[in-house]
């Protein structure tokens, strides 16, 4: 992000805990593909995203490869990095930040899915493949601010896409397959018209969030801002203590999590919860299960206990439970943890999470 | 080591395995039959999000047979069947060379559903004729699926004309090409395999006709189960090589289990007992045509291979029947709520049953202030509880205002406007439409130069076979005005509908507001789906107000609509005035799209604005509608028939010139098709 001015520190940010929890998880966990933010105007959506990008681990590429391949996971690899690896290659290797690639709303469908290399066509005669915005965001974080007013179009070919991690081209003369990979990151304001149902699933994890109702809190928002706006460059150096903690946090996480084990009778709370709740599809399981795993990496723990599950499953259900027409997305909190509570082994409401504002989801 | 793991998973993908996907047996087996039996004409894969359609779809390719093909074929062609060669195969026969032979598995070809046309039928090869200076075909996506499968994941979001070339090939199972100076035809027999989600909108009715078999997806539901589904998947995405190598054994017996069950089908009878109970389940069912009876009893025949057996049995008919008959029956009982309704075209089903009930009951003429009947015994429970809520929560309107319900949701049939050659802008899919702005989907290219938007693919192609003779300063093409192609891009563009209700007291009469707002959420679950923009007035009392200014928000309009209240007497004019005013603004901002009034009322005005009768003066604001000709109208009529029928509604639709329904009809699922000119695919 090679912005004129300093990003806004991400632990800067007052409240709304549920949206850099969704946030932090994905940083930590990129299987977990990503995080829609939907609320009202000003709720710092977009601000937070911004900040995350400074947050992002270091990830290991192969050097010269523009899909950012990771040169130790075969699996995902584009056709030429395996290639080179399967004919003895010893690949390049490098590190880089994880990047945040920006998808504005008038984007077009060649810029997004890649085209044909004009240059090349017209210098040399030949045909080459120009990667665009998918291409870019192989590894990284596609973001897409004001998501619902993204055209109609351009969203089919991000369902394509992400549904099975590669961008198949088929356009303009070329024929291209390459490794799509991305975490979808998206913020929205709910009153301007929904996301498509299948759109939606697509993000793993989704919070609502408003503004903040308590004064003190209010006022708090108000100051840091004003620092910010007045003089970024100290602002941000007063919170970079805070940053690299948080930053060291991530990579320790992101460490721990392969060691992370969920047991069965986690896993069988997870299905009943999906069941109770009245989720459309698998995915739900999965996402819960990823999202309590990254939770209790954050945690630093091995063991994925049922407060990690109590404490991701809101983010992983709110978009995909069954609703009736036009219903509003909202979660029934109370019967959330009913469900795990009555699953699990019977703990108090009282000993429940606290963090988090008590607002209607 | 890991080299020998690339060894053990040769496909190109890495893929979660078939076997391993837990449950989904329909579909799994609906794909397996396709395996074995090409001549099944496919599948689509219907289900919810996250029920593993694509996965189970892409791992399908690593179980599929080999097949023999002709070296350097660009067309896949069966050295063993002369009657399906190519003409470059049929060539090099006749110039007395031999076919040399390969094998190879049968390929799972992606269609993406951004592709252009040019990459789909195949075009002229640039790279070939800028160096050697003559045209050569390029085989497209057509091409390389021929003996293959052909995979569209979201088929209802590809885009018609794809689908309008899709379907020409595989009706002929030949693609025919004329473009660019190309002339040239190619074998295209191909599977077509799509996955969707329902909710996205349906498939039109031929396409859903080419597909062989239909299986519908759901979740599971056994905890059990679910947790495996987790636990597999689990550990899939964090060594996908392992798992891979642990699942290649059960990998391996299926893959010898297909083209096993290829060799026994040549052998397999059906009995006559059996074709007639195939006859009979497609006649029960009201089938169109005889291809259900023909796929059911090739399908019936594949189950019976499938399972090692040389002759059908009855089992293998039921079978059959679910994966061949469920996107093709008729008239069914009413469908489970989970079940998406299949096409019903040529049905007319006059709505007998509501005009039985209802005629015996008092004419629907009342005094306004006569209150209207309790609500409560309205059909859906849950909804009644909501509507309690409602009327705790709103602000009175006033004294004798009542909220009613929101009756039953139908599906509804197509409102749009014809494919026009005017230039639009919007998004949206009820309408498809060429457009100005650059940020269609660029579809396919035309000579015609009026917008700069050049296709430069397509340019390039027609530079391309003459650069042998033209001045080239050091650039490999050199471009001539003459050989600029521009994009013809296409884009569904939503319509504007502005729904002006009537809620006045009389509405409160008979249910008559629990179906106008089932009906009017019914056309709102259709917005949705098309991207519709809508707006609401509302009139009732002494005024008309806007409910709801035009937005893309669905949600917002149905909140609204289930807190509307009624009471009141009947300001129709008002109602009409202030709707004429929201459409006209709403043409300032947007000239090109054209507002659709759809105005739910029973045409009693008792109220006027100025000194004529109520009456008079609203046929005055229905001519003044009339005479905009951008707005199109259409009068949902809500009287009820009995002794005294007013017509005032159908009167009031003769002046407006609308197009006219009773609710009823709507109910019936006859049509709401809307304006002038209705297209219909």
């Amino acid at each position: 992000m090679g912005g004129f001015k300093k990003v806004y520190p991400f632990p800067a940010i007052v409240g709304q805990e549920e949206m850099k929890r969704g946030l932090l998880l994905n940083a930590i966990n990129p299987k977990l593909s990503g995080v829609l933010i939907r609320g009202e105007k000003g709720t710092a959506k977009s601000t937070a995203v911004r900040a995350l990008a400074a947050l992002l681990p270091e990830i290991e590429v192969v050097a010269d490869c523009v899909y950012g391949c990771d040169p130790d996971d075969i699996t995902s690899m584009c056709v030429q990095c395996r290639q080179r690896l399967i004919s003895g290659e010893e690949l390049p290797r490098t590190r880089r930040k994880m990047r945040v690639v920006d998808l504005p709303v008038s984007a077009t469908e060649d810029r997004v899915v890649g085209t044909l290399d004009i240059e090349k066509a017209i210098k040399k005669g030949e045909k080459h493949f120009e990667p665009g915005v998918l291409a870019q965001a192989n590894r990284g974080i596609l973001y897409v601010d004001e998501v619902n007013l993204l055209d109609d179009h351009i969203v089919d070919v991000l369902l394509d896409s992400a549904a099975m991690g590669v961008n198949t081209v088929e356009r303009e003369g070329v024929s291209f397959t390459h490794p799509a990979n991305f975490i979808l990151t998206g913020t929205m304001n709910p009153e301007e018209g929904e996301l498509r149902p299948q759109l939606l699933d697509r993000f793993g994890l989704c919070v609502n969030i408003t503004g903040i109702t308590d004064p003190a809190l209010r006022v708090e928002v108000v100051k840091r801002r004003n620092a910010y706006e007045e003089d970024a460059e100290t602002f941000v150096r007063q919170w970079e203590a805070e940053e690299e903690k948080l930053r060291r946090q991530i990579v320790a996480a992101k460490a721990l999590l392969p060691a992370v084990q969920a047991s069965d009778e986690i896993l069988f709370l997870i299905a009943g919860v999906a069941v109770e709740m009245g989720v459309d599809g698998h995915r739900a399981d999965l996402v819960m299960m990823k999202a309590a795993k990254t939770t209790a990496a954050l945690r630093g723990r091995q063991e994925v206990s049922e407060d990690d599950v109590r404490g991701s499953a809101d983010l992983a259900l709110i978009h995909r439970m069954r609703r009736k027409p036009f219903q509003d997305l909202e979660m029934d909190r109370e019967k959330l943890h009913g469900v795990i509570r009555g699953t699990g082994h019977g703990r108090s409401r009282g000993q429940t999470r606290t963090h988090g504002n008590v607002h209607r989801l | 080591m890991l080299s020998k793991k690339i060894n053990m998973v040769d496909h190109q993908r890495f893929t979660f395995p078939f076997t391993a996907i837990t449950g989904q047996e329909k579909m799994k087996k609906g794909l397996l039959l396709n395996a074995v039996n090409p001549r099944l004409g496919g599948i689509l894969v219907r289900g919810e999000k996250g029920t593993a359609k694509s996965t189970t779809v892409r791992a399908l390719a690593a179980l599929l047979p080999e097949i023999e093909v002709a070296a350097g074929c660009p067309f896949s062609c069966d050295p063993g069947d002369f009657t399906r060669l190519c003409h470059l195969c049929r060539g090099r026969l006749s110039a007395g060379r031999k076919l040399e032979k390969i094998r190879r598995r049968v390929q799972v070809i992606d269609l993406p559903v951004s592709a252009t046309e040019d990459r789909v039928v195949g075009s002229l090869d640039f790279e070939y004729a800028v160096k050697y200076g003559r045209p050569r075909f390029e085989p497209g996506l057509l091409a390389r699926a021929n003996r293959g499968i052909i995979y569209v994941d979201e088929i209802n979001l590809l885009d018609d004309h794809i689908v309008d070339v899709l379907l020409d090939a595989a009706a002929m199972g030949v693609n025919v090409v004329e473009r660019e100076g190309i002339s040239y035809y190619h074998p295209a027999e191909f599977i077509l395999v799509g996955t969707m989600n329902p909710e996205e909108g349906d498939l039109r009715p031929q396409l859903l006709d080419r597909f062989g078999l239909c299986v519908q997806v759901e979740g599971v539901t056994d905890p059990a189960e679910r947790v495996e589904i987790v636990r597999r998947r689990e550990a899939f995405d964090t060594d996908p090589l392992s798992f891979i190598a642990a699942w290649s054994k059960e990998e391996e017996l299926f893959r010898e289990r297909v083209p096993a069950a290829r060799g026994l089908l040549p052998a397999v009878a059906v009995s006559p007992e059996l074709l007639d109970m195939i006859a009979g389940l497609s006649l029960e069912a009201f089938v169109a045509g005889h291809r259900a009876d023909i796929i059911m009893a090739a399908a019936a025949r594949t189950i019976a291979a499938w399972n090692g057996r040389t002759e059908v049995i009855e089992a293998d008919v039921c079978e059959a029947a679910e994966l061949v008959l469920f996107h093709r029956i008729r008239e069914a009982p009413p469908p489970p709520p989970e079940q998406p309704e299949p096409p019903q075209e040529e049905e007319e089903e006059p709505p007998e049953e509501q005009e039985k009930e209802d005629s015996n009951q008092e004419p629907s003429e009342q005094p306004e202030e006569m209150p209207p009947p309790e609500p409560q015994d309205t059909e859906p429970a849950e909804q009644e509880q909501q509507q309690e809520q409602d009327r705790s929560t709103l602000p009175p309107a006033a004294p004798q205002d009542v909220v009613f319900a929101v009756g039953q949701p139908f599906p509804v049939k197509r409102i749009s406007h014809n494919r026009d050659r005017l230039l639009r802008k919007g998004s949206g899919r009820r309408s498809r439409t060429k457009t100005a702005s650059k940020a269609g989907r660029y579809v396919r290219s035309t000579m015609q130069r009026k917008y700069n938007d050049p296709a430069f693919d397509a340019t390039m192609r027609a530079a391309a076979p003459h650069q042998a003779h033209r001045q080239r300063d050091g650039v490999a093409i050199a471009i001539e005005p003459c050989d600029i192609r521009e994009k013809v891009r296409e884009k569904r563009i939503g319509n504007f509908l502005l729904f002006v209700v009537d809620a006045s007291g009389s509405m409160g009469a008979q249910q008559r507001m629990v179906e106008t707002k089932g009906a009017i959420l019914s056309l709102l679950l259709d917005a949705y789906q098309k991207r519709d923009r809508i707006g609401m007035v509302a009139f009732k009392g002494n005024t008309a107000e806007i409910l709801l200014p035009p937005t893309s928000s669905v949600e917002m309009a149905h909140k609204l609509l289930e807190e509307l209240p009624t009471g009141g007497r009947t300001p129709l004019s008002a109602g009409l005035i202030k709707a004429y005013e929201v459409a006209k603004t709403h043409l300032y901002k947007d000239p090109n799209i054209s507002p659709l009034l759809i105005l739910v009322s029973d045409g009693k005005g008792n109220v006027s604005m100025g000194d004529d009768k109520p009456l008079v003066e609203s046929r005055r604001a229905a001519e003044i509608i009339r005479d905009e000709e951008r707005i199109k109208t259409l009068v949902v009529d809500v009287e009820k028939e009995g002794f005294l029928n007013f017509g005032l509604a159908r009167e009031l639709a003769v002046v407006l010139g609308a197009e006219y329904y009773k609710i009823g009809e709507l109910k019936a699922d006859t049509l709401v098709q809307a304006v002038k000119g209705l297209s219909d695919y």
